[in-house]
């Protein structure tokens, strides 16, 4: 299981108008001991970033409301955010085209599972204990 | 209380829901994630479900009735279903959710209208399945369900 570096927890951001999947979603991060705060469309996690948050990795939905996951991918890579780690995130393989194509680092279909999870996370600390 | 036989129908049920297809490994992932800090867990999500697909069906059988039809809307509205489906292993759905996608890709209204009956009639079971299920599940107490005894 992911564990966090000493005084650090993973910093996560879940972007997701379906209440159902952002429920289950943040029950997995907080299992994994990230912090998580959740943005229900692309538009309000553009102004997350827009406000100076950071996080270490980000989970976008693909279809919501004001602006979709690649479009907010797109927009937050342009802000110069190039670090932090996106995952797009979709029912089907439909959208991983649109996802890739706007910047995302990679996708993965719905439902998503905890081992999936944990290994992204590690990975994400990984990088961070190395750069910190 | 019969606990020991109220967990074998438990376990019975739950292995019925799988054998029959209704549910998937999804659902025991749910399971993984309750515990004594959230012992509700799946119960909670589950209602929700519940809760926002009900809205789904009824916005996809108004976007059915309108003319003409919109089938990227359509689309749209099954995509979020088969997303939340999948979210608590509700497999029998998830599969009628694609056949409905398909039917939108081909502009097959009749598809459509067929796949949405099957949609309901399979959310409207599952449905009742799943309180039968939580209300034995409420029956053995909070701290035995947190366990995950139910594999």
């Amino acid at each position: 299981m992911a564990s966090k570096k000493q005084g650090s927890a993973t910093r996560a951001l879940v972007v997701e108008d379906i209440k159902v999947d952002c429920v289950i979603l943040l029950r997995m991060l907080r299992k994994l001991n990230c912090e998580a705060t959740v943005a229900h469309n692309g538009k309000e996690a553009v102004d997350l970033f827009l406000e100076g948050k950071t996080f270490d990795i980000v989970f976008f939905d693909k279809d919501m409301p004001l602006m979709t996951g690649p479009e907010a991918v797109t927009k937050i890579r342009s802000m110069g955010a190039t670090d932090v780690k996106m995952v797009g995130v979709s029912a089907d393989y439909g959208g991983m085209e649109a996802f890739m194509r706007a910047g995302a680092d990679m996708f993965v279909p719905k439902p998503m599972k905890l081992e999936t999870l944990d290994s992204m996370l590690q990975e994400v600390i990984g990088k961070k204990n190395t750069s910190g | 209380m019969d606990y020991s036989n109220l967990r074998r129908q438990i376990i019975s049920m739950k292995k019925s829901l799988f054998d029959q297809g209704y549910l998937d490994e999804q659902f025991n992932q749910l399971e993984e994630l309750q515990d004594d800090s959230s012992p509700n867990f799946v119960e909670e999500v589950v209602a929700l479900f519940f809760k926002d697909s009900s809205r789904l069906l009824t916005n996809i059988e108004r976007a059915l009735e309108k003319y003409p039809q919109d089938f990227y809307r359509l689309d749209s509205l099954a995509h979020q279903f088969k997303g939340s489906g999948s979210s608590i292993g509700a497999l029998r759905m998830k599969n009628e959710c694609s056949m409905f996608k398909a039917h939108c890709s081909d502009r097959n209204l009749e598809g459509c209208r067929r796949s949405l009956q099957k949609m309901k009639r399979e959310h409207a079971t599952l449905k009742q399945k799943l309180e039968t299920y939580f209300q034995l599940l409420r029956q053995v107490g909070p701290r035995e369900r947190a366990v995950n005894s139910w594999k």
